[in-house]
């Protein structure tokens, strides 16, 4: 029995219009997962050719939710992506040789090869850096969240996390901390059914996660995350609220991990019919057959953006290869922050 | 100057940093209405605010966690766990994000965790502890021990600057057992810089915390024997000032590090084996250790003396240093 | 039931950090009854006030501090039973604390129960202490050196086995070894700018102050070692302890007589020539040099062009063997300022010098020793050594070889004297003459008499017919 408001899909562009989008917006949206699913899947020919060490995450069939989610963010807003949500560090204005770079261990990546995979962040464009342990990163986007109440500041943090971390204390806590004291802050759970191996029903006894928002004193909504614009309209609304003194949101973005749970997993355990039957729903598939139907998009249009697209991966591509090796007589250094790494502004 | 018992004087810094800067706020469990389970910050929300003097749930993950992120943001917060016991509540948001995002994504986490630590009042395995080796451990950590009133107020102010998760172990015992005369003007004390808290030629302690006292008693006794004992204050555990220490070890030759924490694992090892690796040539002595057994912290009075280094435990072991 | 025996009415914790607290009130009066659990008296603390029960049924029979007196945790506030006014009994230490310390317990205020304390039991040997140190090594602590003490006694060339032990097992401390060097004991290898020993302490000279003494080869270990102060002074005597160096000089001599057999030869130099042709270059030297062309200067120059054609007297035995060499470095003997003893500093390769290059070597090698600049390597590897005694006015002498060296020159005052001579008839006539006596002690195993003869010899030969300023 769910006590989550289930959202319904998005209409016409008029309806979108008023959500606050225009055709031109549309089409970035559109870009911005070509580029997401065009980063993962570079990137695992990278893998396969050895030039990415250690392990290899991505998010295909998250590209919707991830896009949809940033979209809605104000420039000053602030947010902790995971490892499935490549289109928010995309649709904030990552460029991709650095993400290329950070896969590769490089120099140039966000953290010079001391992280690795999407453990990155630019702080320039308010984003947060995520870590393994999961969902560690929502008490420091409700700490966000708090220092934007204290200082009175019309901003929103966007924390997001799987519905298997979602088990963790420190959901709990964080939303908790939120709704008692009603923080500017949207709790995103990216519900892609399996956490490694372990399917829904043993990591939460409701029927959905944002069943639990009630419980901790806000509305709980859940979405088709393959619907980019019906993420986009509930994000808005969310992050609208959030910014209003309205308090938090949890947002259930459903979708399913379209491949495994790293590069090495080839996700036996997930029923066939269930690969199936998401195929169909493709966000990116999905977007691009609403924008033919509903905003005119045309071949040529989505030729220049598919082309524009891929020359921008292989100069990425191109450029990250060309970056150094991190250099190991740094590897001690920085350990501290030195004083003068307050004055740079990183974080406003 | 004002005579200020070493609690007073850890009000005293916070207060004045937090009228200095309104970056600075304090949150943890009972330090608004209620002034704190030690009252250090009672009256502080009165002057402050709710919302810089913030009554968290009981939920150490959001509180550190929280912490986190507000430093991310520009703040300047200082957590307060009601027992540094409870630091373990909080352990990955502080081991996991705020020690390692500096080194590894550039970002600095100036915030401070205060941890009332320490025992000697029977207050049991979970009221007692003194965790400071564990967090010593982690590299992006630093971990401050004061012993005095004048270094309590100093390091508060002093953590508060670092760019850097400080911890800051104020120790339990000498809350208000302890009193001196402390400035009354804004000053820092520096992290990392140890203080030399007795002159002395035949003997060097090297400690922290409230076993300052201890050992000063021990000295005093030691006096009579015509022993005389240097007292090293490390005052900062991470990072440690190996040369105050090594200085002293050069002069004595014969060294005891002691310490309230357990034994195995405890800090003093540390700084046991920087000495043998690095003043080899000038010890007259095997360096000796005194720390707890390896035990939760007991809580009769008895058991409990057995367990905490007592000055009688620190005269023996002086003398037989002594007699070597 | 009530008390017989006296229950002690303490201060209580009234919480983790409270160290003190206030009496408010007594309840009960000295000689009232109470009942265990009755409220006795109250207390007011940092964090709450409240009431203490009794701890027992009784009679009051002691109340010991006032309302209003404030008192740490654990002090005796009257008595239960038992006679009154009595000595208190053991106070307790600061912390009785029965109850759970804690923040929580202390909003409890109600449940605070007063401590009981008899007299706390000494603490055990408490587990605390880590576990004792080492007794000082197994067996003959003396044998057992510990890092300090080795490094010292690597650096003064110390025996620490010599020095003696205050440590436990009679392990030689830090303090014992530091002791023993200030007050001295033998030094063994020659040391930077300390000396290692000479032999016979001679007068020095003004100029090149000389004094004999062989310089000691690489560790020896001394068998004497310096007595403790022992025995009883007499009146009239003093006592002072033997300084590091004079242990060395005193043991090398011993054993460079025991090893050499010494024998001394002696002959009478005309130092004319000398004498003019220093008198020429003194100031030349001085003005363009800054080096005094010594008397000291011209024999060492005399010597080592001699010890080309005689290279036992440059020589050395080792075990069967004789070893001979094609250079020479010379030993100077210097004495140090004060009669603190001597030290014999090597010009290496004096071959290679002519007297300017000798007369500034050995004013810089006396230099260095007075100033305790030398280092081990200026005091070892001579080959013959020169010793130069005659300043005080001697005009013989028979010093002592610088092991493991085969021979030692010594030169005497120069003195006017008679001395007989042939004028241009050929008769004898007495004329005015600079002589200096000049000898050779030589080893006696490896060179023989003719050849010390022929030696000096040839020294004397090119003493007496010195020509320009030497090459």
């Amino acid at each position: 029995m769910a006590i989550a408001r289930e959202a319904g899909p998005v209409g016409s562009l008029h309806e979108v219009r008023e959500a606050g989008l225009d055709r031109e917006d549309l089409l970035g949206v559109y870009r911005n997962m070509l580029i997401t699913r065009g980063v993962e899947e570079r990137g695992h020919i990278l893998y396969r050719q050895g030039k990415i060490p250690g392990s290899f995450y991505t998010g295909r069939g998250n590209e919707a939710a991830a896009v949809g989610v940033a979209t809605a963010m104000g420039p000053d807003d602030v947010g902790t992506p995971l490892h499935r949500d490549m289109g928010v560090h995309i649709t904030r204005g990552v460029e991709p040789w650095r993400i290329f770079a950070q896969y590769m261990g490089r120099q140039d990546g966000p953290t010079h090869g001391r992280d690795g995979n999407v453990h990155m962040a630019d702080s320039q464009l308010g984003l947060i850096a995520m870590v393994s342990h999961l969902p560690a990163m929502l008490p420091v986007a409700t700490g966000c969240a708090l220092t934007f109440r204290i200082r009175d500041e019309a901003r929103v943090a966007v924390g997001w996390f799987g519905e298997g971390a979602s088990a963790r204390g420190d959901a709990h806590e964080s939303m908790t901390f939120a709704g008692t004291r009603k923080l500017p802050i949207v709790f995103v759970c990216d519900n892609n059914q399996w956490a490694y191996s372990t399917p829904t029903h043993l990591e939460y006894a409701t029927e959905h996660v944002a069943d639990r928002a009630e419980a901790y004193g806000f509305e709980g909504v859940v979405v088709d995350g393959t619907d980019v614009l019906a993420v986009y309209r509930e994000a808005k609304r969310a992050i609208d609220k959030a910014r209003a003194g309205g308090g938090p949101t949890l947002l259930e973005c459903l979708t399913l991990r379209m491949e495994g749970h790293a590069v090495h997993d080839d996700a036996f355990y997930v029923p066939k019919p269930l690969f199936e039957q998401w195929a169909e729903s493709d966000p990116i598939e999905r977007f691009r057959t609403w924008l033919r139907e509903n905003a005119d998009l045309s071949d040529a249009e989505e030729d220049e953006i598919a082309a524009g697209v891929k020359k921008l991966l292989n100069d990425s591509l191109q450029r990250a290869e060309e970056s150094p090796q991190p250099d190991p007589s740094n590897l001690t250094q920085g350990v501290y922050a030195s004083p003068e790494d307050l004055d740079t502004p990183h974080h406003k | 100057m004002a005579e200020l018992t070493y609690l007073q004087a850890i009000s005293d810094g916070l207060r004045i940093e937090m009228r200095r800067d309104k970056r600075v706020f304090l949150i943890g469990e009972d330090v608004g209405v209620y002034g704190g389970a030690f009252k250090v910050s009672l009256g502080f929300q009165e002057e402050f605010g709710p919302w810089r003097v913030i009554d968290a749930p009981l939920a150490e993950t959001a509180i550190i966690g929280g912490c986190t992120g507000a430093a991310i943001m520009g703040m300047r917060p200082v957590a307060e766990m009601q027992f540094a016991d409870f630091i373990s509540c909080g352990w990955d948001q502080l081991v996991t994000v705020a020690a390692k995002q500096r080194w590894r994504a550039g970002t600095p986490v100036p915030m401070v965790v205060r941890l009332p630590s320490g025992g000697g009042f029977s207050g049991g395995p979970f009221h007692s502890q003194n965790p400071e080796s564990s967090f010593a451990h982690i590299p992006g950590l630093k971990c401050v021990c004061p012993a005095t009133p004048e270094d309590a107020k100093g390091l508060l102010i002093s953590a508060i600057e670092d760019p850097n998760p400080v911890l800051y172990f104020e120790h339990k015992h000498l809350y208000r057992r302890i009193k001196a005369e402390v400035p009354e003007e804004r000053y820092t004390t520096p992290i990392g810089k140890a203080r030399k808290h007795r002159e002395g030629d035949d003997l060097s302690v090297i400690t922290w915390g409230a076993m300052v006292y201890t050992a000063e008693e021990a000295a005093q006794q030691l006096d009579a024997d015509g022993v005389s004992v240097e007292i090293v204050d490390l005052r900062t555990v991470q990072p440690w000032d190996k040369v105050a220490v090594l200085e002293s070890v050069r002069k004595t030759s014969k060294v005891l590090v002691l310490h309230e924490d357990t034994r195995s694992g405890g800090f003093g090892g540390e700084i046991a084996a920087t000495i043998a690796e690095e003043a080899f040539e000038d010890l007259d002595a095997p360096v000796k250790r005194l720390a707890a057994p390896d035990t939760p912290v007991p809580f009769s009075p008895t058991l409990e003396k057995a367990f905490i280094p007592q000055v009688e435990d620190v005269v023996a072991g002086l003398r037989e240093l002594a007699e070597y | 039931m009530a008390t017989e025996t006296a229950v002690d009415v303490v201060m209580p914790q009234m919480g983790v950090s409270v160290s003190e607290g206030t009496i408010t009130r007594w309840l009960k009066q000295e000689g009232e009854t109470v009942e265990a659990d009755e409220p006795l008296l109250e207390i007011s603390t940092d964090k709450v006030d409240t009431e203490v029960p009794s701890p027992a049924s009784g009679t009051v029979t002691q109340i010991l501090v006032q309302e209003g007196e404030t008192v740490d945790v654990g002090t005796k506030l009257g008595q239960i039973g038992g006679g009154g006014a009595e000595a208190p009994a053991p106070a307790a230490e600061s912390e009785p604390a029965p109850e759970p310390a804690t923040a929580e317990a202390a909003a409890e205020a109600d449940a605070a129960s007063p401590a009981e304390s008899p007299a706390p039991t000494a603490p055990e040997p408490s587990a605390a202490p880590a576990a004792a140190a080492p007794a000082a090594p197994t067996g003959n602590g003396k044998a057992f050196v510990s890092p300090v003490v080795a490094r010292i006694a690597s650096e003064h060339g110390v025996d620490p086995s010599q020095v003696p032990g205050t440590g436990s097992g009679g392990r030689v401390t830090k303090k014992d070894i530091l002791a023993f060097v200030e007050s001295g004991g033998p030094p063994q290898e020659a040391q930077p700018a300390e000396a290692p020993a000479q032999a016979q302490p001679e007068a020095p000279a003004p100029q090149a102050p000389p004094a004999q003494a062989p310089p000691p080869p690489p560790k020896p270990k001394p068998p004497a070692p310096a007595p403790v102060a022992a025995g009883e002074t007499l009146p009239g005597e003093t006592v002072e302890p033997m300084t590091a160096m004079r242990r060395g000089i005193a043991e090398h001599m011993r054993r460079s007589l025991d090893t050499a057999a010494h024998v001394t030869s002696a002959i009478e130099v005309d130092f004319s020539r000398i004498v003019a042709a220093r008198a020429k270059l003194k100031k030349e030297y001085q003005a363009a040099y800054g080096v005094n062309p010594t008397y000291l200067a011209f024999v060492a120059q005399a010597s080592v062009e001699t010890l080309r054609d005689y290279p036992y007297v440059n020589a050395e035995m080792r075990g069967d063997s004789i070893v001979t060499r094609n250079f020479v470095n010379l030993g100077i003997a210097v004495e140090l300022a004060e009669g603190k003893g001597l030290i014999v500093p090597v010009i290496r390769n004096a071959e290679g010098l002519n007297l300017l290059g000798l007369a500034r070597a050995i004013a810089e090698i006396a230099a260095k020793a007075r100033n305790k600049q030398l280092v081990p390597d200026d005091v070892q590897g001579g080959t013959f050594t020169i010793t130069n005694p005659g300043g005080y006015g001697t005009f013989h002498g028979t010093p002592v070889i610088s092991q493991p060296q085969s021979a030692i020159l010594g030169t005497y005052a120069l003195v006017k004297r008679p001395w007989v001579v042939e004028d241009e008839n050929g008769n004898d006539a007495i004329a005015i003459k600079p002589m200096m006596n000049i000898t050779l002690t030589y080893d006696h195993r490896l060179v023989d008499g003719a050849l010390a003869g022929r030696f000096l010899r040839d020294l004397r030969e090119r003493l007496e017919n010195w020509e320009g300023d030497g090459e």
